[in-house]
């Protein structure tokens, strides 16, 4: 899961980044406002967290236009502002979520599940398709009731293609989600990951359409 | 109203007591002149009758009449069984007969003495009642003056009860000015200056408001930092990563105590803050120890710190509130000067030249970093503004304390671009004038 975090705080952005890169997630970081909104008009992210007193231009201003675009990524607000008029105003704007600093990490992890969970139109916090079983509270993956070892990034390729049963990802959607700026890709990595993967779950459980991309059937 | 009230109480009970005895007395000398007339009109009959023919029904009179002889015989009394008057006085008396008081008033004629006496009692008797029918008036108009006066002055003080409730509804949180219509001109001065004081307490607990409120705003990040840091260690896999998250700690708290630091000197710096003494405070001396604080800092950042001291200028201030301002934009000057810049703090005029100086002192700090933008200036005093790209470590409160510390001493602050690109701050300091404490 591609996250980008927008925080002008360099403390609280470096314990988040730590704390999120340790459950699996990549993590972008931005530290102003325009920053945050070329970002997100370039590129592409499962979820945003997003503060609201940023430098250059105002975390909800950068929400609207994100909104105004039809851009539907879900975006969870992490602010000082903790007024009642504040949080109504930014959910209203198109938040998520709302959460006030200090803000506990298991919380924050938690409502980024719950929405991503209803991004994908999921009831279930668990991920169950054909005999697969994907929890992302404990990232733990079972097949047919069996539990399956995966390294982190085999992990988030799964996960990234059970979002969609039958929807294509393609290499480099896959790399999108798997690594953020900066970040050094091995040309044939996600390969290693899909060959690892059907390996342990089956050669069947993910599909190759040739010269387009990946999936898992519906 | 209580005093005035009683006041003309006793007045008019001493007037009416006054009265009185005036009236007895005018009484008094009315019944001598009565006694007088009738002995000279007895006279004129006597005079022109031999035998007195008198009224039959004398017994109803109080006087008694007695009639001498020029051989001193009582040729005649008005009464038989009266008391009878030994002598032939001439004149007016006040005889005692059978026990009795007797004013008696004897007139000497040819054909002997006429004396008439009257009963004092009966004199007393009626100068009390004359004195009662002059009191009565008085009497009656007494209670009538009370209750009018009392009436007058409750109505007098109506507004003034108006204006009691009206300040009674008035507390922290409703500081809005007295209705200020219809006044008497006693009270409107009195109404003026509370709605005056009442401004200035608003706007005070109106500051006190929004600080405390930016403070608590302000102390979430810090916080937030250490409270993250602290479940990192807790999640920490390893110890490398442990060491790193216990350091990340610390920073962290270091941060959030900084910034609580802060918040308490700004406090204790604000104007409408209890004041310390005013002393002669050694501008080198203040800023010699606030440069002491940052050395280590600058050491650290690779910057050059130094100072000028072209006067041994003194100023009238607190000499703490002083070394703070000048730590504080040292500090800032460091902060935001790349390794390698330097950092001049420059003391100049308000020395004792001895001929009166008319310049105050001059505090300069300036830095080789990337200045501030003309369009900026004005912001960066305030509370909790951090320019963007500032450096790590700062809360944005060191000029909103450097600025009011000046306040209070009555000095100045500009900023201005420094010959070498960086920033030069100048806080200047007022004349010294007439000031009792330099050094002669």
């Amino acid at each position: 899961m591609r996250v980008l975090l927008v925080e002008d705080d360099q403390m609280i952005a470096q314990g988040l980044q730590t704390a999120l890169r340790q459950e699996g997630y990549t993590i972008d970081c931005m530290r102003d406002g325009n920053a945050a909104a070329a970002a997100l008009r370039s590129s592409r992210f499962d979820l945003v967290l997003l503060d609201l007193g940023l430098p250059e231009r105002d975390g909800i201003d950068v929400l609207r236009e994100l909104r105004r675009r039809g851009d539907a990524t879900p975006v969870l607000i992490l602010t000082a502002r903790d007024e009642l008029a504040d949080r109504v105003a930014g959910l209203d704007a198109g938040a998520d979520d709302y959460i006030v600093k200090p803000f506990d990490l298991d919380e924050v992890s938690a409502r980024m599940r719950s929405v991503l969970r209803r991004a994908a139109g999921r009831g279930d916090p668990c991920i169950q398709h054909r005999g697969i079983r994907l929890d992302p509270v404990t990232h733990s993956v079972e097949r047919d009731g069996e539990p399956v070892r995966l390294s982190a990034h085999e992990y988030a390729v799964l996960e990234a293609l059970l979002q969609r049963p039958g929807a294509v990802l393609s290499r480099a959607q896959l790399e999108d989600r798997l690594y953020g700026w900066g970040e050094q890709v091995e040309s044939n990595a996600v390969e290693v990951y899909i060959h690892g993967l059907r390996r342990k779950l089956g050669a069947d459980a993910i599909h190759t359409l040739r010269g387009v991309g990946y999936f898992i059937p519906a | 109203m209580i005093a005035l009230l009683a006041l003309v109480a006793v007045v008019s009970m001493l007037a009416g007591a006054l009265t009185y005895r005036r009236v007895l007395v005018e009484t008094s000398t009315l019944f001598d002149y009565q006694l007088r007339q009738m002995a000279l009109s007895l006279r004129n009959q006597v005079s022109l009758a031999p035998r007195l023919e008198l009224p039959p029904n004398q017994e109803d009179t109080d006087f008694i009449v007695q009639i001498w002889n020029p051989i001193g015989v009582v040729t005649y009394q008005s009464r038989a069984g009266l008391p009878f008057i030994a002598r032939p006085l001439v004149g007016y008396a006040d005889l005692t007969l059978r026990g009795q008081p007797w004013r008696v008033y004897g007139l000497r004629t040819l054909g002997g003495v006429i004396q008439i006496a009257q009963p004092i009692r009966v004199r007393r008797a009626l100068a009390r009642a004359a004195a009662l029918r002059v009191m009565i008036p008085l009497l009656v108009l007494l209670p009538l003056l009370v209750l009018a006066m009392a009436w007058v002055v409750r109505s007098s003080l109506l507004p003034l009860r108006r204006v009691a409730a009206d300040v009674k509804r008035r507390d922290v949180n409703s500081l809005a000015p007295l209705a200020a219509a219809r006044l008497p001109e006693e009270i409107a001065p009195l109404v003026f200056e509370l709605n005056r004081l009442l401004l200035r307490v608003d706007a005070a607990v109106s500051a006190q408001r929004a600080f405390i409120a930016d403070a608590a705003h302000e102390l979430r990040s810090p916080l937030t930092a250490v409270r993250l840091q602290l479940q990192l260690l807790e999640r920490a896999p390893d110890e490398p990563a442990r060491m790193q998250a216990r350091r990340e700690l610390g920073a962290a708290v270091e941060r959030a105590i900084h910034m609580v630091e802060q918040l308490l000197t700004l406090a204790r710096s604000e104007p409408h803050h209890t004041r310390t003494a005013m002393e002669p405070v050694a501008l080198q001396a203040a800023a010699a120890d606030a440069m002491a604080d940052m050395h280590a800092l600058a050491l650290t950042r690779g910057v050059d710190l130094g100072l000028e001291a072209h006067s041994d200028a003194v100023v009238r201030g607190e000499r703490e509130a002083l070394r703070v301002l000048v730590r504080n934009l040292v500090d800032n000057a460091v902060r935001y000067t790349p390794a390698g810049g330097r950092v001049q703090v420059r003391i100049s005029g308000g020395a004792d030249s001895g001929a009166g100086t008319g310049v105050g002192a001059l505090l300069e700090v300036i830095d080789s970093g990337p200045g501030i933008p003309a369009a900026d200036r004005a912001r960066v005093f305030d509370r909790f503004y951090r320019r963007a790209g500032a450096a790590q470590g700062g809360c944005g409160l060191g000029l909103a304390i450097v600025k009011a510390i000046a306040e209070r001493h009555g000095a100045h602050i500009t900023l201005a671009d420094a010959a070498g690109g960086g920033l030069r701050v100048a806080v200047a300091f007022p004349a010294p004038a007439q000031d009792p404490l330099r050094f002669a």
